[in-house]
This record gives C-alpha cells, structure tokens and sequence, in this order.
C-alpha cells in the first residue's frame, strides 16, 4: 500500500524547480536560524526554561484556561469556547452578521487553516481577504498554504507574478519589489474598508488577559487596528501564565522561526479602544477554539501542544526537504505536523505520515521548546502501526526469532546461506527478493556473513593484559561567554536597529528639533502624521513641523465608521512619534495608544521617524518588563514592540521590505 | 577492566568484521571484552516500527543476557540510544524494570565514548593515515551528544587528515529506508553529494547502519570510496565495512 504522501513526494522530487525552492528555503532557514542562536548567550537554558513553561502551561490548561477567559472579560473582550471547526466558524459568520459584514481582512493564522474558517464564512456570504503576503498569494491561487510560516515556500516570483497578473487584469513583472508593492497598494484598499478584522494568536497571556500576535509585514497591526472589530482565533493551548513567560517566548519564536532576534511587530492587545485611544478596535473577540486539544490533554501525545508553530522543525527536515508541505495532504506539515495532524484529525486518515521519518531527530535539535518530536513519531506509531501486512508479519517473526539466541543462531545460519546464491557485484548483492527489493532499488546490500561474529569467538583474543593507560583529560570545547551589555545601551541599540535596515540619528535635545526638521526636509514629502503635542520632545519639534508641513494628527471615528479618512491618512509621507521605551539588543522601540498616542504614524506611512530617549534604552524587553513594562501591558489596550521596518521574505526567501508597514525607520536618539 | 560487548544485531549478523576490529580496540585500550552468548537484538527495529511490546521483549531479553554489573560497551550509536533513553521510557509503567534499565543504561556506552570518556584514551597507535571523512551519525550526535570523541580518536591517526560531514541524515531510518525508499534514495544521494565534495577517500562513522546504507549507495554508483566503522580504521583495516 503506497501511502498519499509518497505518491505526492514522488511528483515533489520530480519538480526541480520545486525542489530548488525547498532547498533554498532548508538552507536559508537554517543558517538564519543557527546563526542566530549563536549569538543568544543562554541559549539552552532558554530552551530548558520554555519547555518547563509549556509544559506546566499545558498540564494545567484549565485553570490558566480559566484565568484568561475571566481577565479578557474583565478587560472587555467578549470571549467565546467553541468546541470544534464548525462551532468557530458559526461564532465568526454570527458577530459578522451583527455588524452586517460581507468582507473579513485577515492577518495570518494556521487554526483558521485548520478549521477552514475562510469556506465557513464564503458559505455564509462573507469575503475573508487573506493579507499576509505569502498567504494572499495562494489565496488568490485557490490553494492551501505549503507551509506553516511561509504560505507561498511553493511558488518562484514567476509563478507569483502570473497570479497577480491574472487577478489584477494588469502586467506584473516577475520583481520582488513589484509584487511587494502591488501587493501593499492593492490590500490597503481592503484594511481601510473591511469592517473585521480577523487574526490568529501567538500567545494568550493569562495573568494580564493579553493578546499577543506577531508579524513582520504589519498587517497583524493593520488588521487589529483598523477595523471597527477585531475577532481573533486561537487553539486553547497557545497560552503562557504571565508577562515573564511571554518574554521568554519571544527570544525564542522569532529566532527559531526567522532567525530574526524579535519579529518586526509585536502587538500585545489588552483591552478593545478606549476613550483615550485614537484608534483600535472598539469591540474584540477570542475564540478559544478546542477541536481536538483537550482530548489530548493526559495521553502520550500531549507533549504534542507544547508547540508555539514555529517551523523550524519543517525548515530542519530532510523529510520535509524532499517532500514539501502539500505532501502531507495536512495543515500541519513535517515533523510536528505528522505528530498534530493525527493526534488531532485521526489516525486512520493521517497516522502514515508518522512513518514517514528516519528518526534523524533534526527536529529536536530545531525545536525551541524541546518537544521530544522522535518519541512521538514512536507513539503514533505504535498506535498506528499501518505496516503492510507482509512487512509486520516480517517484523514480528523476527522479534520472535530474537527471543531466543538458539532462533537467533539459525536464522543467522540460514540467512547466510540464502544470500549467498542472489547476484553480486564485488561481493555486495546487487538485487534482493520480496519487500528488501526496495532496498536493492538503488542501494547495494552487504549480505549476511557466513560466520557471523558469534561462531567467530573462539578466534578472538577476548582477554588480554591491560595496558597503561595514559591518563589526560579530554578537551573540552565551550564557546566563549557573551559580551556584557551594560554600559554601551545606545550603541548596542543603534547597532542593532542598523543591522534590521534601519537608520539611526543621534544628538542632545537641544539640537533635537533642528535634526529632526533637517530629516524632514531630507525625507520630502509634504504631510506628516504624528501625535501632536503628548510629547514634550515633540511638542517643540511640532510648533516647527507645522509651519513647513501639513500636519495630521489621526483620531477615527468612534462609531465605527471609516470612510475615507484613512485613505486620506495614508497619504502622508512621514510618521513622527516618540517612544515609550527601546530594547538595545533587539532595536526595539515600543509604543502604545494610551494617552491618545496613535499607532498609526508608525504603521501607515512608508517612513517611520521615532524619537528615543536614551534613558528610556532597556537592555532588553525582560528589563523593561520588570521595570514596569508587564504593569504598562496589562493596563493598555494596545501596545506594539517595533523592531526596524516591515518586512517579508515570503517569496523565494528574497527579503523585502515595507510591505505593509513603513519601508523606512529613522530614530532619532537624544542623548 | 572488564566490559562486556553488545555486538548489535546488524554487526553480528552482517558485519562481523565490526565486531572483531572493535574487540581489538578494545584490548589495545586495555580492556577485556567478553561477548555473552545470549544477546541477540536490542529491539529498536520493533520500536522504530510501531511495535513496542515486541520491543520490550527484546529490551527485557537483552537486559538479561547483559546481567553481569560491568559496563558494556556498543559500537553502535543508535543502540547505545536506544538503550540509554528509549529503554527507560518502554518501562515507565513498572518501577522495579524501570530502576533496572536506568541501571542498565547507566554503564552502556557507545564505543568511542567509552574509549574517551571512561578510559580516557586517545592515541590506539593507529597504523595507516588516510584521507577521511567522518560521518556525525544522528543519534550519535543528537540523541547522545557524542561528537567530539571519535574526531579525538581519528586525529590522533599520525598523518591523517579528518574532515567532519555535515551533520545531515543519509537516509537510513530501519524500515523507513525501505518503506520510504523513495525519500530515502534522496537523502541519500544528498549524503553522496556531500562525501564527494570532501575529496575523501574513505567515510568513517560510528554507526553500521548508516555505513551499509551509504557505502551501500557508494557502490551502486560505481564510486570508489569506501565506509569504514571507527574500529576499523582504528586498527588499520582495508577501507570497506567488509
């Protein structure tokens, strides 16, 4: 019986082109992803911490369940449990129908995959656009995403193009950059007039109700923003206890995924818009979407929902390598996905996928939360053993025979014998019988010994005099500690923010407006979009940008309505906004909506000016959080971790940049 | 000191060349091997299938037959994993087995850790220098973190030199390089690819089964590169598992 994934690996290894994308994608993703680990001094304790973190969340799901759902009410967002697919998908089709919705834009999110929320909602009437560059692209394709973080790992910038093309009626050249563009003006259209948002969930922060939901591209910011409501999706299990936790995650999820220190963009959404808030979300949903977890909860496969959905154990997989992610004929491809896929939609439909590795055990070493991927490959296995029957008679004969040394003896002897008399090229057989002609197919096989080492003992020296042995101990190999950060925050955080493509300005406060306003006139452009006078720094600075520049402070409507305001927004060249706080290892600025701060400067125009302050430089965000960052978090109804400008590598692993967001960062530190 | 050889199945059976080459190292390094008559299989095809009663059958057979409380010595990576982690796991369920197989695992050792760790002996006075290339076997590697040990081993070879493969899987995996033999075949003329690039003359693992599956591939494509298992190039052995 020739299992569906080999029938599909068996048309992946005939595509070169395809299989020179996923080399392309397994190289690249690895080096990213190592090379950034390098640089993380404490990575295995890292690692060790975030395995214990999942697995007291996971073995205490309830209650932190629990605690999440009662913060979220709490903070105002209406939450709703839906025990499987088709209970999430009603949840959704019934709060769009309350806002009369007929198009849903949505941010990237593997449980709507799994559920197939989008054909849920086309059977109700409603438009789910699919805004994350990779995944807009096999939307427009009518096909599922090829893998968990890179929808598009499938298609070359050719494939890509013709798509386009054929959507939009117009020539688009087979260029990154032009699909980056097309793709950024085309979708801007459906952020500025869809009534919902939709989004999946990194992680739910149970202590503060929080949630966390990362993308590069910026249409995560978009989507929880713009629209009046914001529904966002997400498997009982994606949850940490608190902020700290939540920070030890982040070290590790955008390393193992990207290779990137932290993701371009880091939302962490506390409550729907407030009075205070420009903008946001006035009305937020979460869907806790069970479908299949909480029956895994106490069996061998629990250890299956440890896992935070970063690929890196696809990208580590010479399974995965050869194979693709269509292959699986499963949401959830490679290793994990051959553990997930039957744990949660059955093993007879998907317990083959199981076999389908060599146990190399390169998905352990990948995954950032330890989760022991092998041993259950083993457990769905032995639940599901789907050996043909010739192949399982086979093994347990021979477990049968190895019982007992005397079987083991003969079957030896006769083994020897019978292989004697099959073709050999220089002693090594050339063709076997039955189900080893596999083996023969294009390997050549030794052959059993004649003698095998047990008939040959009376000849070995089993005894002999001990030597000396010279005792030396053996050379250790550490790598050396990591450089100490404290005194060099600045440069640390111009480095870094440097090394993501942006720019950095610094000078005293006195010379503060005459550089930002030489910037300006540097930038061009002729509107700007800022916060006003909230900010001391700015308030100097804004009396002399109004008199030069159209000056827009945004403010949406509350009731909802957008019209064309938003549009009128994104005409704006330049974005000014201060910053809360900046992470020197990551270049990270944080912002936030409180105090009528609009996020919006720093999402919508295609150049982003930030003013740091370099007291307000952390070492990292785990400082920041202890300093009252996680306080902040949980008392804002939106705050977003910003770390250089918005990026995508979504097609032919070819970065670019500004999708969504702005292309460019320029921070100005004062010092 | 006294150890005790586990030959493994695949040795026994297939490669007793292995087996005496790895008996001689251990003597030069001081040793006194025995081979007790009982061991047959240590049940890690029936694990990798999907069969874990039969597996810990075998696990329990092997156990037994390994009874006398000295160390015992593997010239097989992935064994020396199976018994080190996957025995203790088979036996979650029974305290009294459980304590035995820790037990167990405790003084089993793969080869070239035994060799470096536990004598502490680098320099076996290896006769003949050779162009090598030394395959990082994956459970080895990964699942007992054995990496430095044969390089240490292969370098102390006067005149040698020793490159260290990527660390990629050729494609072996028990039943899977034979249910799978499609994706197998490719990993596998990956691993080739790779050797080839070194210039070596001869691949030298700790693992004969993933040596029989490339020097296996080596030969249908006419190469004339050869795998050899540490043991073998330790005590100056032709090139060639056999």
């Amino acid at each position: 019986m020739t299992s569906p994934l080999l029938i599909e690996t068996r048309k992946a290894i005939d595509d070169p082109q395809l299989q020179d994308l996923l080399d392309r994608n397994a190289d690249r993703r690895r080096q990213l992803r190592e090379s950034a680990f390098h640089q993380l001094p404490n990575a295995a304790d890292l690692r060790d911490r975030a395995k214990a973190i999942r697995r007291e969340t996971v073995s205490n799901l309830a209650a932190h369940l629990e605690t999440f759902a009662s913060r979220l009410t709490e903070n105002g967002i209406h939450v709703h449990r839906a025990a499987d697919g088709e209970e999430a998908g009603r949840i959704v089709v019934e709060v769009a129908r309350q806002h009369d919705a007929e198009l849903v834009a949505k941010s990237k999110s593997m449980v709507t995959e799994e559920i197939g929320l989008n054909e849920s909602l086309a059977a109700a009437g409603i438009q789910a656009v699919e805004t994350d560059l990779g995944e807009y692209i096999v939307q427009l394709r009518g096909e599922p995403p090829a893998h968990i973080l890179t929808p598009a790992l499938h298609l070359t910038k050719e494939q890509v193009a013709e798509t386009l093309t054929e959507e939009l009626g117009e020539p688009v050249l087979p260029d990154v950059n032009e699909i980056n563009r097309i793709a950024r003006s085309s979708l801007r259209e459906v952020f500025f007039s869809a009534p919902i948002g939709l989004t999946g969930v990194n992680f739910g922060v149970a202590e503060s109700g929080t949630l966390c939901i990362v993308t590069n591209e910026g249409n995560g910011r978009m989507v929880t923003s713009l629209p009046p409501v914001h529904i966002a999706v997400m498997g009982i299990e994606r949850l940490v206890p608190s902020m700290d936790e939540l920070a030890v995650m982040l070290r590790l999820l955008p390393r193992s995924a990207t290779g990137q220190k932290l993701t371009n963009y880091v939302s962490l959404i506390t409550a729907p818009r407030r009075k205070t808030d420009p903008e946001g979300a006035e009305e937020r949903h979460v869907i806790l979407v069970d479908n299949g977890r909480g029956a895994l909860l106490g069996t061998p496969l629990a250890e299956s929902l440890d896992c935070i959905r970063c690929g890196a154990c696809l990208n580590a997989c010479p399974v995965f390598r050869e194979a693709g992610g269509h292959a699986y004929g499963s949401v959830y491809s490679g290793p994990i996905g051959s553990v997930v896929s039957p744990a949660l939609f059955g093993m007879a439909e998907f317990g083959h996928l199981a076999k389908a590795s060599s146990l190399c055990g390169a998905c352990v070493d990948a995954c950032p939360v330890g989760i022991d991927i092998p041993g259950m490959l083993l457990r769905v296995r032995s639940t599901a053993p789907s050996n043909s029957p010739s192949v399982s008679r086979g093994l347990k004969t021979y477990a049968w025979i190895a019982r007992s040394p005397t079987r083991f003896r003969l079957a030896q002897r006769l083994a020897g014998l019978a292989t004697r008399y099959l073709p050999t090229q220089a002693e090594w057989i050339t063709s076997l019988p039955g189900p080893l002609a596999e083996w023969t197919s294009f390997r050549d096989f030794p052959g059993f010994a004649t003698r095998p080492l047990r008939s040959r003992l009376g000849e070995l020296r089993l005894e002999v005099q001990p030597r000396n042995p010279e005792i030396e101990p053996p050379v250790q190999t550490e790598r050396m500690p990591e450089r100490d950060l404290d005194d060099s925050r600045v440069d640390d955080f111009e480095t870094e923010l440097k090394e993501l493509g942006g720019e950095v300005i610094r000078c005293l406060e006195s010379d503060a407006a005459d550089r930002i306003m030489g910037e300006l006139y540097v930038l061009g452009g002729s509107r700007v979009l800022t916060w006003g006078q909230v900010e001391p720094i700015l308030f100097t600075v804004f009396q002399r940008i109004e008199e030069e520049f159209q000056v827009i402070l945004p403010e949406l409507p509350a009731d909802g309505s957008r019209g064309g305001i938003l549009s009128e927004y994104d005409q704006a060249e330049v974005g000014i906004t201060g910053s809360l706080a900046a992470f020197a290892d990551t270049g990270t600025v944080v912002l936030s909506t409180a105090s009528r701060r609009s996020l919006l400067p720093s999402l919508l125009p295609a150049v982003h000016l930030v003013i740091v302050r370099a007291k307000d430089i952390y070492p990292n965000m785990e400082a920041w959080l202890e300093a009252g960052g996680s306080h902040f978090v949980a008392n804002s109804s939106d705050v977003v971790l910003i770390s250089g400008p918005s990026r995508t590598a979504d097609i032919e692993m070819n970065l670019t940049i500004g999708v969504h967001g702005p292309g460019q960062v320029v921070a100005v530190v004062i010092e | 000191m006294r150890v005790q050889l586990l030959a493994t199945c695949l040795i026994d059976s297939l490669f007793p060349e292995i087996g005496e080459a790895t008996v001689e190292v251990l003597a030069k390094a001081g040793a006194r091997p025995s081979f007790p008559p009982d061991q047959t299989c240590c049940g890690q095809p029936l694990l990798n299938a999907g069969y874990p009663a039969e597996a810990r059958a075998l696990a329990l057979h092997t156990m037994e037959a390994f009874s006398e409380k000295i160390p015992v010595v593997v010239p097989s990576g992935s064994c020396t994993e199976m018994i080190r982690h996957r025995y203790p796991e088979l036996f979650a369920g029974d305290p009294k087995l459980l304590r035995r197989a820790r037990a167990f695992a405790e003084r089993t050792f793969e080869l070239s850790e035994f060799l470096i760790d536990q004598l502490m002996i680098a320099d076996l006075e290896a006769p003949t220098a050779q162009v090598l290339a030394y395959q990082p076997a994956c459970h080895l590697l990964r699942g007992l973190g054995i990496n430095r040990q044969p390089l240490e081993l292969l370098q102390e070879i006067p005149g040698s030199s020793v490159e260290r493969l990527e660390p990629e899987c050729c494609g072996f995996g028990g039943v899977f390089s034979v249910d799978h033999a499609l994706i197998s075949e490719e990993m596998l003329k990956r691993m080739i690819r790779q050797i080839e690039d070194t210039g070596a003359e001869t691949v030298v693992g700790c693992d004969a089964s993933c040596l029989m599956q490339i020097e296996g591939g080596l030969r249908r494509a006419g190469s004339n590169i050869r795998c050899s298992h540490l043991s073998q190039t330790l005590t100056g052995r032709e090139p060639g598992l056999r």
